[in-house]
This record gives C-alpha cells, sequence and structure tokens, in this order.
C-alpha cells in the first residue's frame, strides 16, 4: 500500500467523522462509557475496601497466666511455625490494658472500677490468607500455653462471605455492561454506516476494492471511539475527584482509593475499549454493504 | 475490428420473477458507439449492469474485454469496474466530496501517484468543460454540470468501455447535446462507448448502431439505425 493511499485512509476518515458523526453519537458513546467506567469505579473501591477490612483481620491469642520469659518465647516460636502464620506480635497485659482504654474513650474510666489489669498477655497473629482465619486459629488455640483465641468469630466469616457475593455480583453486572455498551456502541456506528450505504455503493461501481472502501471507516470508528472515550473519561475522572472529597468529608472512615493512578489506568482502559468498538463496529457493519 | 464484448445466450431474471434480459446473444467491437434502446422495462439496465457485474445471469456467459464476467472472482471485479466505467442517469456521485475530488477518486482506488492525479482530473474537467467548478459540491451544480462531472469521472482512469445509462434523461434537449458531443469525442479517443436511451431525436441525429430490446429480446440490430417514428426527421451532429 503507497504511503500516500494511508495518508488518504487517514485524512478521509478523520473528515468523514467530522462531517458524519452527529453530537447524539458521539454523546451515546460518551453516556455508555461513563455508565461503564463509573460501575468498575465502584468495583474497584469496593475491591479496595474489602482488601483493607480483610488486612486488619488479625487474631489475638491469650496466654495463660504466670508464664515464664521461655514460656512465652516457646509459645512464640509455636505460632510462628502454625501453618499459614504471616505476623506475629507480642502485646503484653499493660499494653493491651493502654489499647483497651484508647478503644472504650469516655468510657475508659469503667476500667478503674475493675481495679487490676485483668487482661492476660498476649500475640496479635496475622494470616497470610484472609480465608483461613478460623482454620488457623483453631490450630493455635490447642498451643499448649494459649488460654483462648479471638478474632471476631462469626463477624469475620460474615464479612468474607460478602465480599466474595459483592465480587461476583460486580463481575456479573460489569460483563452485562460491557455487553450494553459494545451493542450501543456498535448500534451507533451501525446507524452512520447505514446512512451511508449509497456512498458505499457508489465507490464500490468506480472500482474501489472491498479494504479502500473499509478503511476510511475504520479510521472514523477509531476517531469517533476515541473521541467519545476521552469525553467520558475525563468527565469520570472529574465527578470521581469531587465524590472522594465529599465521601472523605462525609464517612472518613471509608477507605476509598484515592491514588490517581487506578482511577487513570481505568480512563486509559476506556480509551482503548473505545477505539476498539470503533474500530470493531465500523469494519463489521461496512461489510454487510460492500455486496453490490 | 476486435471483439469486445461478447453476449452467449444470456438470460437474467429477477428473484421477483420480473425478466430482465432473454437469450440475448450479441458482440460488441472494439471502437463502437452502440445504442440500446427500447421501452421502459425492456432490459436495457439490465444489459449495462450484467457488463458491470452490478448483477449475474440467470443463464449464459459474458465476456468482456477477455473476462468471463459470470466465473469471475470477487476480488476481480472492482479491476473489471475500472475498465468498464459507466455514467449514470442520477449521477451517483459522492455528495460530500466536490466536483475535483469525485472524480480524483476514481484514480484514488486504483492507486494512482498524486501527481499523475492532479494532472489527469485537471485534464479531464478540462474536457467536459467545468474546470471552473472543481471546488463545488454536487450540491452546488446543476444537472448538467453535475452529469458532466460524472462523465469526467467515467472517462479519467482512460476506460475500455464507457457505459451511459440515460445520460441524458435528466437534462433538457441543448444540454444533453452538449453531453453526446462529449461522448462522441470520448468515443474518438479510441474507447467503447455503449448507451442506453429513449431519446428518439438523438439516436436519430447520430445514427449509429442501435439495438433494440423489447421485453428482455434483441428485437432489432442496425449498423446505422434509427429509433422510431422520428427516424426520418432526427437532427445530424456536427463531427
Amino acid at each position: 500500500m503507497r504511503l500516500t493511499t494511508v495518508w488518504y485512509f487517514l485524512a478521509e476518515g478523520w473528515r468523514s467523522a467530522r462531517r458524519n458523526v452527529s453530537l447524539i453519537s458521539l454523546g451515546t458513546i460518551a453516556a455508555s462509557l461513563f455508565v461503564l467506567g463509573a460501575l468498575a469505579l465502584i468495583l474497584m473501591n469496593l475491591d479496595h475496601i474489602s482488601q483493607s477490612l480483610q488486612a486488619r483481620i488479625e487474631i489475638r491469642a491469650f496466654l495463660e497466666d504466670g508464664l515464664s520469659p521461655e514460656g512465652v518465647a516457646a509459645v512464640r516460636e509455636q505460632i510462628r511455625g502454625t501453618d499459614g502464620v504471616a505476623q506475629v506480635a507480642f502485646v503484653s497485659k499493660d499494653e493491651g490494658l493502654r489499647r483497651l482504654r484508647g478503644q472504650l474513650g469516655e468510657r475508659a474510666g469503667l476500667l478503674d472500677v475493675v481495679g487490676d489489669n485483668p487482661l492476660p498477655d498476649a500475640f496479635d497473629v496475622r494470616v497470610e490468607d484472609p480465608e483461613r482465619t478460623s482454620e488457623v486459629a483453631a490450630r493455635i488455640s490447642r498451643i499448649p500455653g494459649v488460654l483462648g483465641v479471638n478474632y471476631g468469630q462469626g463477624f469475620t466469616e460474615k464479612l468474607l462471605a460478602t465480599m466474595r457475593l459483592v465480587g461476583v455480583a460486580g463481575a456479573a453486572v460489569a460483563a452485562l455492561f460491557v455487553a450494553a455498551v459494545v451493542f450501543i456502541v456498535g448500534n451507533t456506528v451501525r446507524l452512520t454506516v447505514i446512512s451511508r450505504a449509497r456512498e458505499i455503493e457508489v465507490m464500490k461501481l468506480v472500482g474501489a476494492t472491498d479494504w479502500f472502501i473499509r478503511w476510511p471507516f475504520l479510521v472514523e470508528g477509531m476517531v469517533v471511539g476515541l473521541v467519545g472515550a476521552a469525553i467520558s473519561g475525563l468527565l469520570l475522572f472529574a465527578c470521581y475527584k469531587v465524590g472522594v472529597r465529599y465521601v472523605a468529608a462525609l464517612a472518613p472512615f471509608i477507605p476509598v482509593i484515592t491514588a490517581p493512578e487506578p482511577v487513570a489506568a481505568l480512563c486509559v482502559a476506556l480509551l482503548l475499549m473505545g477505539v476498539l468498538m470503533g474500530i470493531v463496529a465500523g469494519g463489521v457493519f461496512v461489510k454487510r454493504y460492500l455486496r453490490v | 475490428m476486435m471483439t469486445l464484448i461478447r453476449l452467449y445466450s444470456v438470460s437474467k431474471v429477477y428473484p421477483n420473477g420480473a425478466v430482465g434480459l432473454l437469450n440475448a446473444d450479441t458482440y460488441i467491437r472494439q471502437g463502437e458507439f452502440v445504442f440500446l434502446v427500447g421501452p421502459s422495462g425492456a432490459g436495457k439496465t439490465t444489459f449495462m449492469n450484467l457488463l458491470m457485474r452490478q448483477v449475474l445471469p440467470t443463464q449464459g456467459q459474458v465476456i468482456v474485454d477477455g473476462r468471463n464476467v459470470v466465473r469471475m472472482r470477487p476480488s476481480e471485479v472492482p479491476y473489471l469496474r475500472r475498465a468498464v466505467r459507466m455514467i449514470f442517469q442520477d449521477y451517483k456521485l459522492l455528495p460530500n466530496k466536490t466536483a475535483y475530488e469525485n472524480v480524483a477518486f476514481a484514480l484514488r482506488v486504483t492507486e494512482a501517484n498524486p501527481r499523475q492525479i492532479r494532472a489527469r482530473v485537471t485534464e479531464a474537467l478540462e474536457l467536459v468543460g467545468i474546470a471552473d467548478k472543481a471546488r463545488a459540491y454536487p450540491g452546488e451544480l446543476s444537472g448538467g454540470e453535475q452529469q458532466r462531472v460524472s462523465v469526467a469521472r467515467a472517462i479519467v482512469g482512460d476506460p475500455t468501455i464507457l457505459l451511459a445509462d440515460e445520460p441524458t434523461g435528466n437534462l433538457d434537449l441543448d444540454t444533453s447535446w452538449g453531453i453526446m458531443e462529449l461522448l462522441l469525442r470520448i468515443n474518438k479517443r479510441g474507447t467503447t462507448v455503449i448507451m442506453a436511451t429513449h431519446n428518439r431525436s438523438i439516436v436519430n441525429g447520430m445514427m449509429r448502431r442501435v439495438i433494440e430490446l423489447d421485453c428482455g429480446k434483441i428485437v432489432r440490430d442496425d449498423e446505422r439505425g434509427a429509433y422510431g417514428r422520428e427516424a426520418d426527421h432526427g437532427m445530424v451532429l456536427p463531427g
């Protein structure tokens, strides 16, 4: 293919995109990609929240009173040697009390009523895989010298089950949305092609090969996809920034994604998706009108 | 003269049962100027569409410039259409392109080099007499001017065969004669011209070969023929 021909295709596609693509079709593409992007952001944040919640899951193993330092060290070694354990940290009874006071806040006065420190020494254990928390906890509880374990029994299991459900449902909804967006974008490009069926016929009658006709449409599809995706990407980025500030002010305890990189990566993905869909839709629908 | 087009018992029956052509057997030599005449629905357009491979015959063989149109692969069709150009009654210009770009498009598809395109398009527009309207879009041109652009597009690639389907159908008499003069000049340069028309005065004024069709059948083939009642008071075109 001659370089001048390639240049002709690019120029022709660009000109034709500027001339033929209505604000409505561009808006449709931008809006559907925006909705898809917004859904992806929600899912990304849910995943982020789930990960940071899971990272907070830990097992506290309380030790029997009166263990010698050697005994404590032996228990630490045994916990460390347990399958699935990532990290072990000692929490002395004094440290435990201090933390409890912090958690109780204004009601810390209650502890003065109790008098002596009632808390035993303990180990904070982090597991490698939060899903295996209860299994690891059960094993630790059987180690001699361990009085009992606490890992928010019941709550942890529910949290993990909920996260799994959210993940599956999110993936399903996302897949549906991708299908819907492909359909909408495809249809938008299809309408542009139909409106130019006559033009395609004339091109064929003057001896243009199928690829000669198709290339400018592919370029046009690419331009439309790119512009639509760029609009939705910019809008999404701006809206997310505002949204994050809102959440931070209203519910600071929710760990949303604040770093710009994942959001920017999503916008790039949308851009690629827009371009790809434009090209594919352009190519597929022109084909139908090439049989003259 | 060499035979350029050959039809061997060609029939075309459309899916709805309409007969386009019935057992047509004929030949056209290189350099000829042939009129296809007959009432509407006689098969003139089918005849031309077969040569361009816009339709395929239901029976028979069509040979154009050494190519078997019926057995041709779809990928060869564009090359046939570069050798056989057509002028349409409704011009079929691309509305989004200027007169110049419309003509240039016929060369662009052949991937000719840009300098060559520029020179030949300018020449073709001058030949048809609308070089001054090169930058106008079809919508800004009169019917006659649009048909001239369409003629320029058809001849710019020096086709072997030029088909003209009622090229004067939408034009007034003066403009029609202008177009006819053009077709004659192109024919003199060696291009075989086949023109379908209803226009009796044009056919009778030119005294060329006339193939008359009726209900898909070739009913007459005269070397220097006339068409119908006006045969005796036809106009004579200079040149």
